[in-house]
């Protein structure tokens, strides 16, 4: 009796640690990916509404040509910019074209967080799920054997 | 000149090296072997990108300008110009930049390679003496997997010059399996060596058997030791130079002294491990390791032969001596009465004081009859030889 209990513990212990665990961490680093891109793409909008507020038409940078040597560019005209809008593709927007884009880009980020966060939640509960089955069938067969067995 | 007695442990190298820890282990220095080619692969990128950052520079300065489009975050780009194409700013670490020429940063670039190839040159010497440890576990997990046993003997030469010059004799001339043989032919190089020496020891063991006796009165090393040294004390000397049981020789010096407290009940259980063990040793001194399982498998055989070789031993050197082995041998073999050990043991002693009879005859048989003491505890082994299989080995010596 006590044996067979062992063994369907020790099975839902190992499906925890296999299947679960891994799923969690994941979908986890899924979603922080799109937090990044999410991140990235607010950075572009904020420095975007700043060229516009401060009316800025050239810039001189600092291009990184690789292990930190940097070079010294000049962006004469700023009205023209290009964006990544995914499968390796940029387009050539206006400022305020850019800033629509990247709103509706975020919108679709957020919708995706959104999605892994419920994968994320479902995962846990599973987890939960699995380590109260195994403490009842801890405690029942205790109470049996135990005596005197207070909860 | 009766045979060194050899004694020795046995120990599977799965005990020493436990087949689950040796897995452990390899899997370890496995997983280190690979993340140390996980650095290894890093580092070589590095040293890629460096080659052909170097290459960039050298190639900037050809034009005033270069039209690029140049990144705005990670996500958009500009279209632009690099200017400014032989200044260079370059950062040292820690938040500190220079500017440089094209020929300054390229020098900066070539001493980062440098240090990034002396980086590479450590890893390889690591990731080399993982691999070493890694053979060597696979090796002896190998081995383990085998049940390859380590035995390890130790020679005690009891027997006196008598003994010792029968010895080869008897030694040669076993009726039992070829481990006699290889023990005899291994004696036989040992007696040669400690011939010499045996005329010493003989000397310094009178001298020290009083005091060895005294001092080593709580040994309780195997009875066989024991009963052989009774007599010859002298022998436990050379057997001393013979092997490292010099706590053997000592305590078969005691033993005269205190057969009966130590023979009794000890004896027969010590002296067949001994003559076990002395089995062992010797077809381990012969034939190498190589002979992992005979010397284990061979107990009922070797029991038989160190009968006969304990026999022989016994008989030049001690008359008494030898009959009380032999007894005690018999004792162990045959689960006799221990009487006749602690019959025998003062027997023995009082046959050490004696000249040897100078007999060689190996036979527990022949012992007994040549000690009246003994006779009557012979005469019990004897009989008790007979019903027993080891008896027919002892026949087979007669």
């Amino acid at each position: 009796m006590d044996s067979l209990r062992q063994e369907k513990i020790h099975k839902f212990e190992e499906f925890v640690d296999r299947r679960l665990k891994p799923d969690l961490v994941r979908a986890i680093a899924e979603r922080d990916k799109v937090f990044d891109q999410q991140k990235i793409f607010s950075d572009l909008r904020k420095n975007i509404e700043n060229l516009e507020k401060n009316s800025v038409t050239n810039l001189r940078t600092l291009v990184n040509l690789g292990s930190e040597v940097y070079m010294q560019a000049e962006v004469p005209d700023t009205q023209r910019i290009f964006v990544d809008v995914g499968l390796g593709f940029h387009v050539e927007f206006t400022w305020s074209e850019a800033l629509k884009f990247i709103s509706l880009r975020e919108e679709k980020l957020e919708r995706q967080i959104e999605e892994y966060t419920r994968l994320i939640a479902s995962i846990k509960a599973q987890i939960k799920l699995v380590c109260e089955g195994i403490r009842e069938l801890l405690q029942i067969p205790e109470e049996k054997t135990v005596e005197g067995r207070v909860f | 000149m009766g045979k060194p007695e050899v004694k020795g442990t046995v120990t599977s190298l799965s005990s020493v090296f436990p087949p689950e820890e040796m897995q452990k282990a390899a899997k370890m220095v496995e997983g280190k072997l690979s993340e140390k080619q996980n650095e290894m692969n890093q580092l070589k990128e590095f040293i890629a990108d460096n080659t052909s950052l170097i290459n960039l520079v050298q190639k900037l300065p050809d034009e005033l300008h270069h039209d690029i489009m140049v990144p705005f975050g990670k996500a958009a780009f500009f279209p632009g110009r690099l200017i400014h194409t032989n200044e260079f700013l370059v950062l040292l670490g820690e938040s500190y930049y220079a500017d440089r020429t094209a020929k300054q940063t390229v020098e900066i670039l070539k001493r980062r390679g440098k240090s990034l190839m002396s980086k590479v040159d450590a890893l390889k010497a690591e990731m080399q003496d993982l691999k070493a440890e890694a053979s060597f576990f696979d090796s002896t997990a190998s081995e383990v997997a085998d049940d390859l046993v380590e035995i390890r003997e130790y020679e005690e030469d009891n027997s006196t010059e008598r003994v010792s010059q029968s010895g080869p004799v008897e030694l040669e001339s076993p009726s039992v399996a070829e481990a006699d043989n290889k023990v005899s032919a291994s004696e036989d190089d040992e007696y040669a060596r400690l011939m010499s020496r045996l005329e010493e020891l003989e000397k310094e063991e009178l001298a020290a058997e009083d005091e060895d006796a005294n001092a080593n009165a709580t040994e309780t090393e195997t009875d066989s030791d024991e009963d052989e040294l009774t007599e010859a004390a002298f022998h436990r000397k050379k057997v001393e130079g013979y092997s490292s049981l010099d706590h053997n020789q000592r305590y078969l010096v005691s033993q005269p002294r205190k057969q009966l407290q130590q023979s009794k009940g000890k004896d027969p259980m010590n002296e067949e491990m001994s003559t076990t063990y002395n089995h062992q040793d010797l077809t381990n001194q012969l034939a190498c390791t190589g002979l992992t399982a005979e010397p284990v498998t061979k107990g009922e055989i070797s029991r038989g032969r160190i009968v006969h070789q304990d026999t022989k031993m016994l008989n030049p050197p001690v008359n008494a001596s030898v009959p009380s082995e032999k007894t005690s041998l018999k004792q162990i073999i045959h689960d006799s009465s221990r009487n006749e050990k602690p019959v025998q043991t003062p027997k023995s002693e009082f046959d050490s004081s004696k000249a040897f009879t100078g007999s060689i005859i190996e036979h527990t048989e022949n012992l007994e009859k040549k000690l009246p003491e003994q006779k009557t505890t012979s005469s019990q082994s004897s009989d008790s030889k007979p019903s027993k299989p080891v008896s027919r080995f002892k026949m087979q010596r007669k």
